[in-house]
C-alpha cells in the first residue's frame, strides 16, 4: 500500500476520532454516573446538528457562534428528559437491584419519536452547509492536509474533554457527580440530591452534543437517520477507553477513527464499519474493562 | 424490567372467562379469512401475526431470562436467505429449507449466544447488535459468495412458479394467513409448555439471581443456551415464511437493527415473559403502525414509529410489565405480584 495514500487515512482518522471521541464522552458520563445506556444518544446528535444548520441557514449566525444557543438547547433538552420520563423509572426501580435496561428501552422509544418527527418536519435529505473557509486547508508538507474546519474540530474535541474532565474533577458540581458515580446511597447521606445529579449529568452529557454538532457541521451532512450509526459508534468507542474514563474516550476515538479510515482504504467505506464491531466483540470478550478502564 | 410469567405457580381459583375468551378469540382467527375478503386487510393480518410469532420467539429467550437481545433480526435474516437460496440455487423446497435455515440459526444462536451470556445487562444487548449488524453490513456488500449470488443490498425476489404448495407458493393470501396462524399457535404451545417445564423454573431462578441460581447448582449457561437455540429455531422458521411470503428478501429489511427493536418493542410493550403479551403487543402496534402509514404515510412518512416510540415510553412508564397485566386482572386471573414484593415475602 502506497504509504502517502496511508499516511492521509491515518490522518483522517485521527481527526474523525477526535470527534467520535467528544461525542461518546456525553454517553461515558452518562454511563458512568447514572449505569444507564442512552439510546437515543445519536438522536440528540442529530438535534445538535439541526439547530446550527437552520440557524445558518435563517439568520447567517456562524456555526462557531450558534454553540452559545445549541449547547443550552441541548442540555435543557437532556435535563427535561431524565427529569420527566427517567426519573421516575429510577424512583421505581431504587429497592430492587436491576439492570435498568428498561431505561435503554426508554431512550429507544425516546430516540425513535425524535429521529421520525425530525423526518416529517425535513424529510430524509442530507443537509449541509458551506463556509468561506471551509475550503481552505493546512498544509503538512507538500501531499497531507487538513482541512481547517475538520482542525478546529479535532483540537476542540480535545479541548471539550479536557474541560470535562477539569469540570469533573476540580469543581463542587464535578465532585458531587463522581461521587454519586461511585455510590449512589453514600452520596445520598451526605446530602447530595441524587437525583438533580442526576438531571444535570444528562444535561450535560447531551450538552458536549450541543458543542460538538456546532464543530461538525461546516463540513458534516446531517440527515435525520444518521443518529442510530453515531450511537452504536459512540457505543463501541465508550468500551473500547473504559465505562466511565474519560480520557479513555478520547483513545477509544482515535483507535476507531484510525481503523475506520484505514479500513475503508481496503474495502468499502460501507463494510468499513465490520472492523469497528469485530473490535469492539473482541474488547468486551477478552477486555471488558476497556483500554483505560477501572476494575468495576 | 418486571413480568415473569407466573401463571403456573398461581393456582388461583378455577376460572373460567380465560378460556372462554380464549375459544372466541380462536374461533375469531380461524373464521377470519371468510370475512375478509379485501387482499389487503388479509395483508395487514398475516402481517400482525407474522410480528406476534416473531415477537413471541423473541419472547422465548428475552421474556424469561431478562437478557435484552437486540440481534434477533440477523436470526430472521439467516432463515430467509438460506431457504430462498436452497430454493433458487438447489430447488430445495422452501418446506424444507425453512427447517434448515432453522438449524443453521441455532447453530449461529447458540455459537454466539456461548459467550455473550458471560455479559449482562446492557453490554448482552450491545453485543447482539454488534453480532447482527456484522452479518447485515456483510451481506449487504456481498454480491456473491463461494458462488452463490447474494446481491448485496439489491436482496433476493423469489421467483414465481405458480400455485405450488409444496414450493410455499399459493394463489391469494389465505393460505398464507392459516399457515402464520399455526406458526404463531405453535410457538404460543412451545412458550406455555417451557414456561411449565423444568426448563422454565430454571430460567425464571437465573433471572431472578444468576449468582445465587448457579450457587444452587443450575447450569446457567446450559439453560440459557437452551432457550436461545429454541428461540433462534423459531425466529428462523419466521424470516423464511416472511421470505416467501413477500417472495422478496433483504438485508435492511430482513436483519437490518429497525427490525429488531421492533420485535422487542412489541414483546415489552405486549408484556415479555408471558405467553399473551408478545401477540397481544403485535396485535396492537402492527394495525396501529399499518393505518397510520395508510392513511397518513403520504403526508407524514414515519408517523408511524414516532406512535411506536411514544407508545413504547408510556409503556416504560405506566405499565412496566406490560399491556397484559390490566387485561389479566380484567379476566379476574389475580395478578402476580411484583418481582420485588416477592423477593422480599
Amino acid at each position: 500500500m502506497d504509504p502517502v495514500i496511508l499516511g492521509i487515512a491515518v490522518v483522517n482518522g485521527i481527526v474523525l476520532g477526535g470527534l467520535y471521541g467528544a461525542i461518546a464522552v456525553g454517553l461515558s458520563l452518562i454511563f458512568g454516573v447514572m449505569r444507564v445506556i442512552n439510546f437515543a444518544h445519536g438522536s440528540f446528535l442529530m438535534i445538535g446538528l439541526f439547530i446550527p444548520y437552520w440557524l445558518w441557514l435563517l439568520f447567517r449566525i456562524d456555526p462557531y457562534l450558534s454553540m452559545l444557543v445549541t449547547a443550552p438547547a441541548l442540555f435543557g433538552l437532556g435535563y427535561l428528559i431524565q427529569a420527566t420520563l427517567i426519573a421516575p423509572l429510577y424512583r421505581r426501580e431504587r429497592a430492587m437491584v436491576l439492570e435498568p435496561l428498561s431505561v435503554l428501552m426508554l431512550t429507544a422509544g425516546v430516540g425513535l419519536i425524535i429521529d421520525n418527527l425530525t423526518f416529517m418536519a425535513f424529510g430524509p435529505d442530507f443537509r449541509g452547509i458551506t463556509l468561506d473557509f471551509a475550503s481552505k486547508a493546512l498544509w503538512i508538507g507538500d501531499i497531507l492536509n487538513i482541512n481547517y474546519t475538520r482542525l478546529i474540530a479535532f483540537l476542540s474535541s480535545i479541548a471539550i474533554t479536557v474541560a470535562l474532565s477539569l469540570f469533573l474533577g476540580r469543581t463542587d458540581l464535578g465532585r458531587a457527580i463522581r461521587s454519586t458515580a461511585q455510590n449512589r446511597d453514600a452520596a445520598s447521606l451526605c446530602g447530595i440530591n441524587v437525583m438533580r445529579i442526576y438531571n444535570v449529568t444528562f444535561g450535560l452529557g447531551c450538552a458536549v452534543l450541543g458543542v460538538v454538532g456546532c464543530l461538525m457541521i461546516p463540513f458534516y451532512l446531517v440527515s435525520p437517520s444518521i443518529g442510530l450509526a453515531f450511537g452504536v459508534r459512540s457505543f463501541i468507542t465508550v468500551v473500547l477507553g473504559g465505562i466511565g474514563s474519560i480520557p479513555g474516550c478520547i483513545l477509544g476515538g482515535l483507535i476507531l477513527g484510525v481503523v475506520e479510515s484505514v479500513a475503508a482504504q481496503f474495502v468499502t467505506a460501507t463494510s468499513a464499519s465490520i472492523f469497528s464491531f469485530v473490535i469492539f466483540i473482541l474488547v468486551l470478550f477478552f477486555r471488558p474493562t476497556g483500554l483505560m478502564g477501572m476494575k468495576v | 424490567m418486571g413480568g415473569d410469567g407466573t401463571m403456573a405457580s398461581q393456582p388461583a381459583p378455577r376460572n373460567q372467562t380465560p378460556a372462554i375468551v380464549g375459544a372466541i378469540a380462536l374461533g375469531i382467527l380461524l373464521l377470519l379469512p371468510l370475512a375478509v375478503k379485501d387482499e389487503y386487510y388479509l395483508h395487514v393480518c398475516i402481517g400482525m401475526m407474522y410480528f406476534a410469532y416473531m415477537a413471541s420467539a423473541w419472547n422465548i429467550v428475552c421474556g424469561y431470562t431478562g437478557q435484552l437481545s437486540l440481534g434477533h433480526s440477523a436470526l430472521c435474516g439467516i432463515g430467509g436467505y438460506i431457504s430462498t437460496l436452497l430454493f433458487i440455487n438447489a430447488g430445495v423446497s422452501p418446506w424444507i429449507g425453512m427447517l434448515i435455515g432453522g438449524v443453521g440459526a441455532t447453530g449461529v444462536g447458540v455459537l454466539v449466544g456461548w459467550p455473550c451470556f458471560r455479559l449482562r445487562g446492557p453490554y448482552f444487548a450491545l453485543t447482539t447488535i454488534a453480532f447482527a449488524e456484522i452479518l447485515r453490513i456483510w451481506t449487504e456488500n456481498t454480491e456473491e459468495f463461494l458462488g452463490i449470488q447474494l446481491r448485496g443490498a439489491q436482496g433476493i425476489s423469489v421467483p414465481l412458479r405458480g400455485e405450488r404448495p409444496w414450493l410455499f407458493q399459493f394463489d391469494g393470501k389465505a393460505p398464507y394467513y392459516y399457515i402464520i396462524l399455526g406458526m404463531l399457535l405453535a410457538v404460543m404451545a412451545v412458550t406455555w409448555w417451557m414456561e411449565r417445564s423444568r426448563l422454565g423454573f430454571y430460567l425464571k431462578a437465573i433471572r431472578g439471581d444468576q449468582d445465587a441460581a448457579e450457587a444452587l447448582g443450575i447450569n446457567s449457561t446450559r439453560y440459557l443456551l437452551s432457550a436461545m437455540a429454541l428461540s433462534s429455531f423459531l425466529t428462523a422458521l419466521g424470516g423464511s415464511f416472511y421470505a416467501q411470503f413477500f417472495r422478496y428478501i433483504n438485508p435492511e429489511r430482513n436483519m437490518g437493527l429497525d427490525l429488531s427493536i421492533e420485535l422487542a418493542l412489541m414483546g415489552i410493550v405486549g408484556g415479555q415473559g408471558t405467553v399473551l403479551g408478545p401477540v397481544l403487543g403485535a396485535f396492537l402496534l402492527t394495525p396501529a403502525g399499518e393505518i397510520t402509514r395508510a392513511t397518513l404515510g403520504g403526508k407524514f412518512p414515519g408517523l408511524h414509529l414516532v406512535i411506536y416510540g411514544l407508545v413504547l415510553v408510556l409503556a416504560m412508564l405506566f405499565l412496566p410489565r406490560g399491556l397484559i397485566q390490566p387485561i389479566r386482572r380484567l379476566l379476574g386471573r389475580r395478578a402476580a405480584p411484583a418481582e420485588g414484593e416477592a423477593d422480599l415475602a
